[in-house]
């Protein structure tokens, strides 16, 4: 019996902090002259110490290089020998 | 009234004819061989029936006695080789081709070794070829043709040096077999196989790609040689890989010739537009492609229609190669010049005859007015021989025929890649827009264009074909090539 009310009220607890969080967020305006925002003010950067690799190019006009087409090789018709005419002398013979 | 009064007439006269006047058939001594027949038995029957019939000039009745002779026996009478040899002079050596191998191989017989040794070749067994071809003994009567395929077998499987030794041999012998020949055919038959041997020592050259040796080995063929013809391509394609594609047009221009009508080949076409293609010369090479499709297409259709109706004929091309000059002034002029082509081949002359012949003893066999049962049987038997014989001949005319289609559509695929390649270029020169030389238009034939030997002089050719000019022409085109050529050789047709 006492282990109930003990969860009852650890629940009722809970549920009245979320209650006031959400609350308190509905009231919270951002032009509120009472927040106040502080930004860095000022930031050096010391250039002599960074060292930056690369070449400084003129600009120039602009071009496309220029390439071959490609040739795509068809095998034209070749003559390696003329092994189907002996072949052929052969079986003439006779 | 006056055509049935005729009739009998002319039948009388016709009787009279072929009674009287035609000429005695010489008629068998049918009485000897039936002695024989019926005396002897066995393999001692086949010889003697073998050997009378022979002697009676009945060759092809005595074939299938030579044949069971040689089943039967594994080893014969000295003077058998000389009935065999005489067999296959008569009958041509595919009458004992269809014996089996082992038979054939196992007899020390020159002649059946040229029989075994030429059906090997033609199926491929080159090695097994030369070794058989090897028993010939030198001074036998096959011993020229013996050496010819032995040549060609070793050209094959590429022993170079050792074919040329044989083709050697063959040229020597056959120059000497030509000089002493009695009959003018005889003289041109060795010519033809002296001349085959020359040539193929000059392929030899070639597929070594030796090719300026291989043009003064082709130099030694006459042009009145029947085999010169052919010999234009062979020529146009070395200079082609010499780059000399100014030569290669000028080889391939003869078969315009009116004198060369009967021979065109495909191939030479592929070759035209080739060369023009190496010289840059886009527009040519594709009205050559052009053209090949307009011509021979026609040509191919006129074939098909020969050929689709009666590709199962056993006679019909036979009859065909047959008819007289005035049934084949009916086909297309071309069909009639692919039939000079056949007829003009060895093997055709040559199985011609021996065809004929049997043709003319079974005639005689069938003029024989007693029938007995040994006429009946050499009745039957030559009928057979002339009937395999029909079929072969046919065979042979409708596989040419054959032949010559399947090469207009294999170079036709060939034809297509050369003009994809044309359009290619041409596409490329005009994204380039100007000529190697800058200018847009170009201009044609110059002597300065031909690489000349010192002994050579050119005339301007105004259409005209002289017969002593012919193989000896050259085109003068300036190559229209962008890039710079180099001097490395290069199997590519294309430009480098």
């Amino acid at each position: 019996m006492k282990d109930l009310t003990k969860t009852i009220a650890l629940i009722a607890i809970t549920f009245s902090l979320c209650l006031t969080t959400v609350i308190a967020q509905e009231n919270y305006e951002p032009n509120d002259p009472n927040v106040r925002v502080e930004y860095k003010q000022y930031e050096s950067f010391d250039l002599g110490n960074l060292e930056i690799e690369g070449r400084i190019i003129a600009p120039g006009d602009l071009s496309v290089q220029q390439r071959d087409r490609k040739r795509f090789n068809r095998n034209l018709f070749e003559r390696f020998d003329f092994d189907p005419e002996i072949k052929e002398d052969i079986f003439h013979l006779r | 009234m006056r055509m049935t009064c005729q009739r009998p007439i002319l039948f009388i006269f016709v009787l009279f004819n072929i009674l009287i006047l035609s000429p005695q058939v010489n008629a068998f001594d049918i009485e000897r061989l039936e002695k024989i027949e019926k005396k002897l038995e066995g393999s001692k029957r086949d010889y003697y029936m073998a050997k009378e019939l022979m002697r009676q000039d009945a060759y092809f009745a005595a074939i299938p006695y030579v044949a069971e002779f040689i089943l039967s026996r594994s080893a014969w009478p000295n003077d058998f080789e000389k009935v065999l040899e005489s067999l296959v002079l008569k009958t041509g050596p595919h009458s004992l081709a269809g014996l089996p191998r082992e038979s054939l191989s196992s007899k020390e017989s020159p002649s059946l070794s040229f029989i075994l040794g030429h059906d090997l070749f033609n199926k491929k067994q080159y090695k097994a070829s030369h070794e058989i071809l090897s028993m010939i003994p030198e001074g036998h009567r096959f011993k020229s043709e013996a050496l010819f395929i032995q040549g060609s077998s070793l050209n094959i499987i590429e022993e170079y040096e050792p074919a040329k030794v044989k083709y050697k041999a063959c040229i020597e012998l056959t120059s000497s077999l030509a000089s002493k020949a009695k009959h003018n055919k005889l003289e041109r038959y060795y010519q033809i196989l002296n001349e085959q041997c020359q040539i193929h020592i000059a392929r030899i050259m070639y597929k070594k790609k030796n090719f300026k040796q291989a043009l003064k080995q082709y130099e030694k063929i006459e042009k009145n040689s029947y085999l010169w013809p052919y010999l234009l391509l062979e020529k146009a394609w070395a200079h082609y890989y010499l780059e000399e594609p100014n030569r290669t047009l000028g080889l391939l221009v003869t078969y315009r010739s009116p004198l060369l009508s009967s021979y065109f080949l495909p191939e030479s076409e592929v070759l035209i537009a080739l060369a023009y293609h190496k010289l840059c010369l886009w527009d040519d090479s594709l009205e050559v492609i052009d053209q090949y499709y307009n011509v021979y297409k026609e040509r191919s259709d006129e074939l098909k229609k020969i050929i689709i109706p009666h590709k199962s004929s056993d006679t019909y091309f036979l009859k065909m190669m047959l008819a007289p000059i005035k049934k084949i002034e009916g086909y297309n002029p071309f069909i009639r010049n692919l039939l000079t082509q056949i007829r003009k081949r060895v093997k055709y002359s040559v199985d011609l005859v021996n065809f004929k012949k049997s043709r003319e003893e079974l005639n005689k066999w069938l003029s024989i007015k007693k029938h007995t049962n040994l006429t009946k049987k050499m009745t039957r038997q030559v009928n057979h021989q002339v009937g395999w014989r029909t079929k072969q001949l046919n065979h042979y005319v409708k596989k040419q025929i054959f032949t010559f289609i399947n090469e207009i559509h294999r170079f036709s695929y060939e034809m297509f890649n050369i003009r994809l390649e044309a359009l290619s270029s041409k596409r490329n020169e005009v994204y380039k827009s100007k000529l190697s030389d800058g200018s847009t238009k170009r201009t044609r034939g110059s002597v300065k264009n031909i690489t000349r030997s010192s002994d050579e002089h050119f005339y301007t050719f105004t259409g005209e074909f002289w017969a002593d000019e012919l193989g000896d022409y050259a085109f003068g085109l300036k190559s229209q090539c962008q890039r710079k050529e180099t001097n490395a050789f290069s199997y590519q047709g294309g430009n480098k």
